[in-house]
């Protein structure tokens, strides 16, 4: 097994795994697609350059696996200027405060999505196809392999999807359901930065991020997928802590 | 020692109540949706903060130490009631939008703080200059807040519209200016701002990073 040790590595194998659905995205809406892809490009490089310049960090590229996640789950139609302004704030808020990639506990894409959705109610996220569920596999299993990604949250993720729409609709999700969420799955919800850090927690993180992505289902299976990754961040500091808790407390009862 | 023009200047940026202390921040978010209740509970506040210092160290040397906090309460309510009276009187409308926050004024850190903290131990000339101040401190943070966020939520600025104004015609306004957490943004974005641009400002870390993990 290959072992990750530069940051500029885990960008690079990001970057890879999100090539096959943003050639899929591109194929799909042509121009409109590309153009949403060189401005959130440059939008978060720019960003990253002025922070690490500022800091007086090596440079760091990861703000082009912000740019390519966004640009996928984006609307291809919508104004520049609102994408600029949600990946500013996703990657300033949501990352650089706290000094940059991995220093934070949330997801930059989430955080950009989020801001869309909520600065812009006009702002309605495309629903994922199952074409795009499949060219995310790729990526899936290369990330699975280098440990990027945990496969305890995906399992979890659907199990808590399966649960939470039994509850919500009564019947089980259909299969396109799970494809048509496998992307924002993988890089949202089951972003290493974002999930929860014990394998305890992870079980329980991706069981709350599924529930909630049933329970926001019904406007549109795509914004529910960022919410819940969203929410579900925010607490996986929380989970983390609880488990820890309960395992020192349960050792030192012991000893 | 502290001169007394430095007493009105200090907490406008160095010893800003909101940015430095984080103090009042409860009635910042709320009444800053619109620069017109952000004028008017910045105007009540300052009147209610320097004339209860005022008064208050008028009479410092008479109050019994252990019954000093209902009296500090006393004479702001007193102030508070009054003011709200006025607002009701006069600007009946905007004592509306303002709802309970004027009244909640008596609550306010900022102005307790400084009665207890300050007014007790100095003159009232000093404690007026300070408690002005703290005031026009305040009242800076939040029309700072404020117009951003009528400005960029609603797009006008005291509710005229600034899109014909500037050549903007396609401007969407970012509803999310217009609820709660956007104060938050935009009041941590300043605070950023200023301890940048004021390092003696910035707090002392409470972790540090291994050395080992800083090599690496």
């Amino acid at each position: 097994m290959i072992a990750i040790r530069q940051p500029w590595q885990v960008t690079f194998a990001v970057t890879l795994a999100l090539l096959p659905p943003v050639l899929t995205m591109l194929d799909r809406n042509g121009n409109a697609a590309l153009r949403v892809l060189v401005t959130a490009l440059v939008v978060s490089l720019i960003w990253e350059l002025i922070f690490t310049r500022a800091r007086r960090q090596p440079p760091s590229w990861h703000g082009i696996a912000t740019a390519l996640i966004v640009s996928v789950m984006a609307p291809t139609d919508l104004p520049l200027w609102h994408l600029a302004l949600a990946l500013s704030f996703g990657i300033v808020i949501g990352e650089q405060v706290f000094g940059g990639r991995g220093f934070g506990f949330l997801n930059a894409a989430a955080v950009s999505l989020a801001f869309l959705i909520f600065a812009f109610p006009g702002t309605v996220l495309p629903e994922p196809g199952p074409d795009l569920g499949y060219a995310t596999l790729p990526g899936l299993a290369l990330l699975l392999a280098l440990g990027l990604v945990f496969w305890r949250v995906l399992v979890a993720l659907a199990i808590g999807l399966i649960a939470g729409f039994a509850v919500v609709n009564g019947t089980a999700p259909e299969p396109e359901t799970f494809l048509a969420a496998l992307f924002a799955a993988t890089f949202l919800v089951a972003d290493p930065v974002a999930s929860a850090a014990t394998q305890a927690g992870r079980w329980l993180y991706g069981i709350v991020a599924g529930l909630l992505a049933a329970f926001f289902s019904a406007t549109g299976l795509a914004s529910a997928v960022v919410f819940a990754a969203l929410l579900a961040g925010l607490v996986a500091p929380l989970i983390d802590d609880i488990v820890i808790r309960a395992r020192t407390g349960r050792r030192s009862a012991r000893g | 020692m502290t001169g007394l023009p430095d007493r009105l200047t200090r907490p406008l940026i160095d010893e800003n109540p909101i940015t430095l202390q984080i103090l009042g921040i409860c009635s910042a978010l709320a009444v800053t949706t619109t620069l017109a209740t952000a004028l008017t509970m910045s105007l009540a506040l300052t009147v209610v903060i320097s004339l209860s210092a005022t008064l208050i160290s008028m009479i410092r040397n008479h109050i019994p130490h252990s019954v000093r906090l209902i009296i500090q309460i006393t004479i702001i309510s007193a102030l508070v009631i009054v003011m709200d009276g006025l607002l009701r009187a006069f600007a009946y409308e905007m004592s509306q939008r303002l709802s309970v926050f004027v009244g909640l004024i008596v609550t306010n850190c900022l102005v307790m703080g400084r009665a207890e903290a300050f007014a007790m131990r100095h003159p009232p000339g000093e404690s007026f200059l300070d408690a002005l101040g703290n005031g026009l401190g305040y009242s800076l943070i939040l029309i700072v807040v404020g117009t951003l966020r009528e400005g960029l939520g609603l797009g006008t600025i005291l509710g005229v519209p600034l899109a014909p104004m500037l050549g903007l015609d396609g401007f969407t306004t970012l509803a999310l200016m217009q609820r709660a957490p956007a104060a938050f943004f935009i009041l941590g974005l300043l605070i950023w701002a200023i301890r940048a641009w004021r390092p003696a400002q910035v707090e002392r870390p409470e972790y540090q990073l291994s050395s080992e993990e800083e090599d690496a």
